[in-house]
């Protein structure tokens, strides 16, 4: 019998969204399109045309000892040539962004190879070899994984996940990486992930509409949906609480050898 | 612009809010805070701030949000500036307030006596000119008696000599004439 691999439990819509996440199978939606130069320009690392740094000759020209775990995994292209590994760090609002930090850890960990990702409450950071990271981020922007007014590209200054949103419908950023272009009705990066002035701003859409985003949520709110009115995940997440609970204390697993400890025996 | 030096309004003229010596405590002022569902643009609040300051029996304000950094504080782009457009200076009948933050609530001292009529007219000045919902909640949120944070501001023997409306009013780290004025 295969495995089918069921990624995550719930009933409600929400859980629905975190399942479409993770399951490669499901395509994401291709929602706008930002110019690579664009993406590359905000993430800072280097200059649009520049070669990518090298940190250690290819894999091929190293003169490496054998090692039957290493010959099982297939490099990734970066690491085939020995890019060095740079990393983009996105921050969700709390008001429905269509992604959350540990909904992006699972996602990334089901579709993409070669990632290291690490999840905090107020930011979500992926750290690759660099030509990978340009792939993926291309991905990540483009698709309906990220809204440009909910969802930031942030790598310093990050607060803001939790904040009322401004008149615009931005997340807050103390750094004002992005603003709203109330002309075009687009929102444009001025600066890039850290901070620092870009020359030419980065056009990266428009806000998606509020209806729309309330059914591609990944977050449980009382006023869309709330995580009370999901059984199915209450019952798992209560299966697994009370499971640790128990085999914490080890109350059928370790009560004879305790016993036997105390000399109750 | 004005420093607490120069503002040495007679406290007995003002609405007292310390307790009385007697058993009752006797409540003259209460807050209300106004909390908007968005963070308000300085074009808005100045709007809001100049028809609130209008009304009757209002004894002093508090703006109150996340602040906006002047320069980069962290990362490698630390010591740019960020001239953030949300960062400047707004007029409220008269006086220029230089904004440093983003307005998130607007707490308002008034004259527990006409809270009625404050509360409709400031839900009135609200409906006409924010475009999303807005709560208004009454209580007590602004420090009406002298604790530690006003004595390290001010020195000590300082309670007859400055405007009562003052107290509670200190940020521990900023200078006052540039988060506090007169209107």
């Amino acid at each position: 019998m295969t495995y089918n691999a069921q990624f995550a439990p719930g009933e409600t819509k929400i859980a629905e969204n975190r399942r479409k996440h993770m399951n490669p199978d499901h395509q994401l939606k291709t929602i706008r399109e930002v110019s690579d130069e664009g993406l590359v320009r905000i993430l800072g690392h280097r200059t649009p045309g520049e070669d990518y740094k090298k940190v250690h000759p290819p894999l091929d020209e190293m003169d490496l000892n054998d090692d039957p775990v290493r010959d099982l995994v297939e490099p990734i292209h970066g690491a085939k040539e020995g890019i060095r590994v740079r990393y983009i760090q996105f921050a969700d609002s709390m008001y429905n962004a269509p992604s959350q930090p540990y909904d992006r850890a699972r996602t990334y960990m089901w579709r993409y190879r070669g990632v290291d990702t690490g999840t905090l409450s107020g930011r979500q950071v992926i750290e690759i070899r660099e030509s990978d990271l340009e792939k993926i981020s291309k991905e990540l922007v483009e698709t309906d994984l990220f809204d440009p007014a909910r969802s930031g590209m942030r790598g310093a200054t990050v607060h803001g996940h939790s904040l009322r949103l401004d008149e615009n419908g931005l997340m807050f950023d103390g750094l004002q990486r992005y603003i709203f272009d109330e002309e075009t009705g687009h929102v444009v990066y001025i600066k890039d992930q850290v901070g620092r002035l870009l020359d030419e701003g980065v056009d990266v859409g428009e806000p998606l509409p509020e209806d729309y985003l309330n059914e591609i949520t990944t977050i449980y709110r009382e006023d869309n949906i709330g995580l009370r009115s999901d059984k199915e995940l209450i019952e798992v997440v209560e299966n697994i609480h009370t499971s640790r609970t128990e085999g914490g204390f080890g109350l059928n697993v370790f009560k004879d050898d305790l016993k036997k400890r105390l000399g109750d025996d | 612009m004005s420093t607490e030096k120069e503002n040495r309004i007679n406290a007995s003229d003002e609405i007292s809010n310390e307790n009385k010596s007697n058993a009752d405590e006797v409540c003259e002022i209460i807050d209300i805070k106004i909390v908007p569902y968005r963070f308000l643009k300085p074009e808005t609040s100045e709007k809001v701030l100049n028809k609130l300051f209008e009304i009757e029996g209002i004894v002093r304000g508090i703006v109150h949000g996340p602040s906006l950094p002047k320069t980069v504080y962290y990362g490698p782009a630390r010591g740019t500036p960020v001239n953030h457009p949300y960062r400047k200076s707004i007029n409220v009948k008269g006086q220029d307030i230089d904004l440093r933050l983003l307005v998130g609530d607007i707490i308002l001292t008034v004259n527990v006596k006409l809270l009625n009529e404050i509360m409709e007219s400031i839900e009135k000045i609200l409906d006409e000119t924010l475009s999303f919902k807005y709560i208004l909640i009454i209580g007590i949120f602004t420090k009406t008696q002298i604790t530690v944070s006003d004595y390290l501001k001010y020195g000590t023997n300082f309670e007859n000599v400055i405007d009562e409306r003052y107290i509670g009013m200190v940020d521990s780290r900023a200078r006052s004439s540039e988060t506090i004025k007169m209107i």
